[in-house]
């Protein structure tokens, strides 16, 4: 399986991605890394941080895999995709582009994951030309300095992350 | 009615309690006052900001809600785990007093709606607020500070 690389103010993670079961998912992220932004902590998702995609990384894949809409544990790593118009509100915490469609990797790093609102929204699950929630890769080392630093963007604001391959 | 001063960061507010429908919780809360404390943003009630509220005595269910409107200022006791990275070893969950600043927003526990004393309004002030707040989520979260008018 291939490794992804997550980097925030030094502290590192590491994850495997999911290519035995989302192999196209898998193959259009390999090919836009490394990607690297400010991320933004969830504020319905509990212990989520997003990284936007952004210009020529901005990614419209079709819905793979398992129907993720449900459970969703602490290091699930997944892609976040929601058409124009579905957002919630006027998102005035994004940029411009994102009040409008998303394009994201949706990083779960800690208790509780999920839940709530993020996972009750009848109108958008199981209809892919709305939303697209593709789980595809979940963290294998996830050491403490990383969680911290996923936990300041919450207090600190955006903080920047940057997602690469990861090859030994 | 009795009117109070939040202050969000860089932005004002003006709520008015609601002396009627919740006349212990409103006098408990003026006993609090003036408060300033570290703000917080909720990841997981949608646009709710709040402040964690170091009191001995808690007011009772009052004037509760589990369906918190755009403006409520309420008081309630927030899972601890939707603050602390980490439980606590003898803390289950924290007194806080908080607020809606848009749609699409719910109180919750771990496993469902959390009912919220809801002991005022913000009358004034709101649309300053509902900036301020997804700002501080970009640049850092702020103080919040709120007093009797």
């Amino acid at each position: 399986m291939r490794k992804l690389l997550f980097e925030m103010n030094g502290a590192k993670a590491v994850a495997e991605m999911h290519d035995d079961i989302v192999p196209n998912t898998c193959d259009a992220i390999w090919d836009i890394l490394p990607v690297d932004g400010m991320s933004i902590h969830a504020n319905w998702a509990s212990r989520e941080i997003m990284l936007h995609l952004q210009g020529d990384k901005v990614l419209r894949l079709p819905a793979e895999g398992h129907n993720y809409r449900g459970t969703i544990a602490p290091g699930d790593i997944v892609y976040f995709w929601r058409s124009p118009q579905m957002s919630r509100g006027k998102q005035l915490a994004y940029s411009s582009e994102f009040q409008r469609e998303l394009s994201e990797f949706a990083i779960f790093y800690g208790e509780p994951s999920g839940g709530g609102l993020a996972a009750n929204d009848p109108s958008r699950d199981h209809d892919a030309s709305l939303q697209v929630v593709t789980l595809f890769a979940t963290f294998i080392d996830l050491p403490a300095e990383f969680v911290e630093q996923c936990e300041s963007v919450r207090h600190q604001g955006l903080q920047h992350l940057t997602v690469s391959r990861y090859e030994t | 009615m009795t009117d109070i001063k939040i202050q969000l960061g860089r932005a004002e507010a003006i709520a008015k309690l609601d002396t009627a429908g919740a006349p212990v919780t409103t006098e408990w809360l003026l006993g609090q006052l003036p408060f300033s404390d570290q703000a917080i943003h909720s990841m997981e009630n949608g646009r709710e900001v709040y402040s964690i509220l170091d009191a001995i005595d808690t007011p009772p269910p009052e004037n509760q809600s589990i369906y918190q409107a755009v403006g409520d200022l309420f008081v309630y006791h927030k899972p601890a785990i939707f603050v602390d990275p980490e439980w606590p070893r003898h803390t289950r969950n924290y007194l806080v007093v908080g607020f809606i600043y848009e749609r699409d927003s719910a109180i919750r526990g771990i496993s469902g709606p959390l009912a919220a004393n809801i002991v005022g309004t913000i009358t004034d002030g709101l649309t300053e607020l509902a900036h301020e707040a997804p700002r501080m989520r970009r640049e850092g979260m702020g103080q919040l500070s709120i007093e009797r008018l």
